[in-house]
């Protein structure tokens, strides 16, 4: 049985072709990335010289210059990474903590609050731009206000909140779920036993709900800052490609517009570093904060 | 006491005004996919279209708009993927955390890493090294495939170290060799797992434009890409716009009202993969 399980041969029958397959297709691309990277901008076609530059390309997305759009399309997408976390996170825990009490129709609503996220973001973009176009200066000329100069979407100011509201409107849903999830299988002596001590809602949600999901808060997070420092769909869409400055869309135009696929190059991987760093923060802030809890006795027994 | 009753009846409006606020963009567009551009124009913005035109529909799908061709091309690209996730993502997982040998944890967090890692990354080098199969259903389907298979394996590797070893143990003394005590027994046991796989996978692959908009050109045009450029060319013909993203919302909405469970089951899943 034994020698079965450690058969060298079946092993790399079951294991070797994906995981060739997924160095040749995911890892192998990732390391040329970064080596073309620090390559010149001579096009990295067969045949071609191109001289090796070290952290050239780096360093020149991140100097200041009014024809360099990269820093603030970093800090754009910070931005939005802080309205994430700002307005959609605890928007959708107040939904999950007031769903997850108990309410009438409890179900129904999480069922329906949780249909945005399976459509697609190009088909919402698109639903969004006609909202925008057609529907808000409708409502505004209703209500007589007057609209942005440009309207929401073409107005400089307005730009990153009416592409931050499609999002909303469409994740939600999904952090509300994971919550929502996490709540439910807080350990229902737990909750009663608060209960009985005299807790009331705010109190139960701030000293016991919310502590006791973290782990899911963390995922959270995580899911919010990646997918700000990713975003490209829909402001890709709903501003037609006039140049919101974010750091995947300035990537994208760098590529195939200007083949320029070094720098190209050199932004993607400012974006994964940007990931990975952020996750690694992440990581480190939520362990610290369960050490303390440790040390203070108030740490989760039960996980 | 009373109070309790108000704290509820707030509770309730906010819920409700949400749920109104989350289904009204989807009724509107319902709503504007029956409708032509001058009944919009018109001023009838978001009551019920005053005539049901589902010409618009026979228009999207067929002549002007060929989204029955970017249906097909999506729904051949979203199977092969998830085909290829599930049955590579099923032996990998078998081999990495059911059978026994030194270096398993490492290549677990090598296939993991690639879960990190935003497809971005790859974007450049994969032109090139997609460039023969430009223009097949390849071109989208292996890199589809490969990004997806490290959560594929992530979720089903709670499931697999679940089952207990008398299984491979009883096959194994019943004489089964070891694909098939794979294939037939463990294999149907995973059935579940698999599905939740599947279903985010296939939310991912559907609905994904990045990887598309570079690799899908011509006669093999995905869902998304394929509206969006049709949204270009449709500028004046709003009600078969709408039509077309009815169109291609179905297939997921479906889906989702069918098995609903299901789905948010996937999809809390594939959270981690952020």
């Amino acid at each position: 049985m034994k020698r079965v399980l450690s058969n060298k041969w079946s092993i790399a029958v079951f294991v070797l072709p994906t995981v060739l397959f997924f160095t040749y297709i995911v890892i192998i691309p990732i390391f040329k990335s970064f080596y073309y990277s620090l390559l010149s901008e001579i096009p990295a076609k067969v045949g071609d010289e191109s001289t090796f530059v070290w952290f050239k390309n780096y360093i020149k997305m991140f100097t200041p210059g009014r024809r360099n759009a990269f820093p603030g399309a970093v800090l754009n997408s910070m931005t939005y990474a802080a309205l994430s976390i700002f307005v959609q996170l605890p928007f959708s825990l107040l939904i999950a903590l007031i769903l997850a009490n108990g309410v009438k129709g409890e179900s129904m609503y999480r069922n329906i609050y949780f249909i945005p996220v399976v459509i697609s973001s190009v088909v919402i973009s698109l639903l969004w731009q006609r909202i925008y176009k057609d529907l808000v200066p409708a409502i505004y000329d209703g209500l007589g206000l007057a609209l942005p100069k440009n309207g929401f979407l073409g107005n400089k100011d307005t730009k990153l909140m009416a592409v931050f509201l499609p999002s909303l409107w469409q994740f939600v849903g999904y952090h509300m779920l994971l919550m929502y999830g996490a709540l439910k299988s807080i350990p229902s002596d737990v909750i009663e036993a608060a209960t009985v001590d005299g807790a009331s809602a705010t109190r139960m949600a701030f000293s016991i709900q919310i502590p006791m999901i973290k782990p899911m808060l963390k995922v959270c997070l995580s899911f919010s800052l990646i997918g700000s420092f990713k975003l490209f769909d829909t402001p890709w869409i709903l501003l037609e490609r006039s140049n919101m400055q974010l750091p995947a869309l300035s990537m994208y135009v760098e590529m195939f517009s200007n083949h320029k696929y070094s720098y190209a190059s050199a932004q993607a991987m400012f974006i994964v570093f940007e990931c990975l760093a952020f996750t690694a923060l992440l990581n480190l802030l939520f362990r610290e904060r369960d050490d303390r809890d440790l040390t203070k006795g108030r740490g989760r027994k039960a996980a | 006491m009373k109070k309790f009753s108000l704290g509820k009846i707030v509770c309730q409006i906010f819920l409700i005004v949400w749920l109104l606020l989350c289904l009204f963009p989807l009724y509107w567009l319902f709503c504007f996919s029956l409708k032509d551009t001058q009944e919009i124009f018109n001023g009838n913005l978001i009551g019920l279209p005053t005539q049901w035109l589902f010409s618009n529909y026979a228009n999207a799908w067929g002549e002007g708009g060929k989204i029955s061709l970017f249906l097909m091309n999506s729904v051949i690209d979203t199977v092969a993927t998830l085909f290829i996730t599930s049955l590579f993502g099923f032996m990998c997982a078998y081999g990495l955390l059911r059978m026994r040998w030194k270096g398993q944890k490492l290549v677990m967090t090598y296939i993991m890493m690639g879960m990190m890692i935003p497809m971005h990354a790859a974007l450049y080098p994969l032109t090139e090294v997609l460039l023969p199969l430009m223009k097949t259903h390849w071109a989208l389907i292996i890199p589809y495939a490969a990004f997806n298979i490290p959560i594929t394996i992530l979720i089903l590797s709670g499931f697999i170290t679940n089952i207990p070893y008398e299984m491979e143990e009883a096959a194994c003394i019943d004489g089964s060799g070891i694909y098939r005590t794979a294939f037939t027994i463990i294999l149907p046991m995973m059935i579940p797992a698999i599905s939740t796989a599947a279903i985010f996978v296939f939310l991912q692959v559907w609905n994904e434009l990045l990887l598309a908009s570079v690799f899908s050109s011509g006669s093999v045009r995905t869902l998304t890409v394929g509206i969006q450029q049709m949204s270009g060319q449709y500028q004046t013909d709003y009600g078969s716009m709408g039509a077309a993203l009815v169109i291609a919302t179905l297939p997921t909405l479906v889906l989702y009202m069918c098995m609903s469970g299901q789905v948010q089951k996937s999809l809390i899943a594939g959270a981690v993969k952020g």
